[in-house]
């Protein structure tokens, strides 16, 4: 009996998250066919070029294994309770520490340095977080107020490395860049020719331990009452502060990895567009899609991926803006959220 | 090139006076609104659109007041859309909010592109100077005579939503829906349609901000032209302890600490154009400084966030 209710519980709960999904795909094609799209390009764009271009399959690697470092972060966050708005800066820090390590440690033999670049960026987003920590564990400061003028700080000291101590002599369009990593930096392809990075399968196993770490754990349930309720947490005898310690800054090393992996496994240089983007919101989406479980967050992230690669081409298909992406993760996501309160709703006893 | 030094600061307390009233007005209505107990983190979403409106209506009207009631109408709607979402189907808050930010930010640009021309900017000017020989007084023609009439109006929101807040029956409603729903609700006040009240105010005060920014801010249109200064809305709610005048003060020493080193960069020439984004760091810098000071004391409702369910 018990069964048949999570069966049926799980059916509506993914038929409104296809429903959520299906109405920000059809706001993206009202835009496209309003600029004078045509609808089988569009539809085609959308749900096959991502595979069939080359280009394509790269892209949806990349910003899997970006959207789930940096989700995988947030979500960890989010079980404590703690809105970790600042990914976005902490994973632009990550990307400037790359550089930062490349610049100055260059003394250092290839294997330790490759290493060090891939710390350093863990490292800077750590570091990066631990303002909003230590100021929400010290002081009871709100941590959503914290990384949300961290990340415009974030912007700031990134032009700041970039037209300074980390530029290159060249420029892009007349603003500074680094250098392009060499080959030796990079993060090769598994198979040649394939262009799936050796960051792919890292970075699930870092979901699976992780995986392993949190939900298999008495730590699940610590994260979880902490978030749910303090003086519960307080009353069972959970350290609060070490919970949330341990949580964020882990959130803030993910993000910042998630630099390395993406400037060393696809972009090799940094540049001020890496700095308008906004990935880190993206990976709050996955994280709240994916439900907070560390391997929801994986198969979340792999549909975002999926979907955003389409959706620009998408857009590219028809002329109009790639910014259309972000209304239809907006409509999607709200999509989500009301489906899973009329799914509470419904099987509420 | 030399400046004498009384009008360099005339023109950084100018350029503080001229920027303010854009964190005022959504200010106002997100005190409102949190101490409801709702917070919506969509506000810059919501000022994103009703900034486009604003372009659109002044260019197809010619009228900018017909610009501002656009810009509050849509600003309105998307209001009652996050309020149902919030408060009639309790979904979390933040989440909502930054999905309805995530929408605006796409939408806006969408509409802009598909209405202007690739190149084309609008030309709104805004409103005309509240005197128009400004210029001929000195220092306070530049700081205050210059600034358009919404800055002052601006200034009457702070001490409307101040007296609403504590002397008004209304206003104690909003303020008990935010502290203690329940006692509220046993007391005979409708929560939920408090708190729908308030949040679509707070919109609304979103709307008139983008309007605002459209005749205030950077000239013309760009993807992501409010860069975050929305969300900075919610910082100084914060470290204001939800008070407006506080509020009202935390925003102007914000933008007089944006204002003076952009003032500097500017008169410094090219030679620190590279530390000019050191600079531009300080105004957040400035506002992180603060939280040991009154993060400690700030005291949010206790409601905020919590949606409330009758019976």
């Amino acid at each position: 009996m018990r069964t048949d209710t999570q069966g049926l519980r799980w059916l509506t709960t993914t038929a409104y998250n296809v429903l959520a999904i299906g109405l920000g795909i059809l706001a993206g094609l009202v835009v496209v066919v309003y600029a004078g799209g045509n609808i089988e390009v569009a539809l085609s764009s959308l749900f096959l070029n991502p595979i069939t271009l080359a280009g394509g399959t790269q892209q949806i690697f990349v910003r899997f294994v970006l959207f789930y470092t940096m989700a995988l972060g947030v979500g960890l966050a989010l079980k404590a309770g703690l809105w970790n708005i600042g990914a976005q800066g902490q994973w632009l820090v990550g990307m400037v520490m790359v550089f930062v390590v490349y610049t100055f440690l260059r003394f250092l033999p290839w294997p330790v340095l490759y290493a060090a670049m891939i710390l350093g960026a863990a490292m800077g987003g750590l570091l990066w977080i631990t303002v909003p920590t230590i100021l929400r564990v010290k002081f009871g400061a709100n941590e959503i107020v914290v990384t949300i003028l961290l990340n415009v700080v974030a912007v700031n000291f990134g032009f700041y490395m970039l037209s300074g101590p980390i530029k290159s002599a060249g420029t892009a369009l007349g603003f500074p860049i680094t250098v392009e990593l060499p080959a030796r930096f990079q993060i090769p392809n598994i198979f040649s020719g394939v262009p799936i990075t050796y960051a792919v399968p890292a970075t699930v196993a870092i979901g699976i331990i992780l995986y392993l770490l949190v939900e298999r754990t008495s730590f699940r349930i610590k994260a979880n009452t902490v978030g749910e309720s303090q003086e519960t947490a307080k009353y069972a005898g959970i350290s609060i502060p070490r919970v949330m310690v341990i949580t964020m800054l882990a959130a803030g090393a993910l993000a910042g990895l998630a630099g390395a992996t993406y400037l060393m496994g696809f972009r090799y240089e940094l540049d001020i567009g890496s700095f308008s983007t906004n990935y880190g919101l993206v990976a709050i989406i996955c994280a709240l899609v994916g439900r907070k479980h560390m391997l929801g967050i994986g198969f979340a992230s792999f549909f975002f991926a999926y979907m955003t690669v389409g959706a620009e081409s998408m857009a590219l298909s028809a002329n109009v803006t790639t910014y259309v992406v972000f209304a239809m993760e907006g409509i999607m996501m709200l999509g989500i959220l009301l489906g899973s309160y009329l799914t509470e709703r419904k099987f509420a006893a | 090139m030399t400046f004498a030094l009384s009008d360099i600061i005339t023109g950084i307390l100018s350029t503080a006076v001229q920027l303010s009233p854009f964190y005022v007005f959504a200010g106002m209505g997100e005190i409102v609104s949190e101490q409801s107990g709702v917070a919506n983190m969509g506000l810059e979403g919501i000022m994103l659109i009703s900034l486009v409106t604003t372009f659109i209506a002044d260019y197809l009207t010619g009228n900018p007041w017909v610009a501002l009631l656009a810009a509050l109408a849509v600003a309105g709607l998307m209001g009652a859309f996050f309020a149902f979402t919030a408060i009639r189907m309790r979904v979390d808050q933040i989440a909502s909010g930054l999905a309805i930010y995530l929408f605006g930010l796409g939408i806006s640009f969408v509409i802009f592109n598909t209405t202007y021309p690739t190149g084309l900017t609008p030309n709104y000017v805004g409103l005309p100077p509240l005197v128009a020989n400004w210029n001929k007084i000195p220092y306070v023609g530049t700081i205050f005579l210059k600034q358009d009439v919404m800055a002052y109006v601006s200034l009457v929101f702070v001490v409307a939503t101040a007296f609403f807040l504590s002397r008004t029956s209304l206003g104690l409603r909003v303020r008990a829906v935010g502290e203690n729903p329940k006692a509220a609700d046993n007391m005979g006040v409708n929560v939920g349609k408090v708190r729908f009240l308030a949040t679509l105010f707070a919109a609304l005060m979103f709307g008139i901000s983008g309007f605002y920014f459209a005749g205030n801010f950077v000239p013309g249109f760009q993807t992501d032209i409010i860069a975050g200064r929305g969300f900075i809305v919610l910082a100084m709610v914060y470290f204001a302890n939800w008070k407006p005048y506080r509020t009202l003060f935390a925003a102007l020493s914000f933008n007089l600490v944006y204002a003076a080193q952009s003032e500097y960069v500017a008169l410094s020439g090219t030679g620190v154009a590279a530390v000019s984004t050191l600079f531009n760091m300080l105004p957040y810098v400035f506002l992180l400084a603060l939280i040991p000071i009154f993060g400690r004391k700030a005291r949010p409702p206790k409601f905020l966030l919590k949606p409330y369910r009758k019976g």
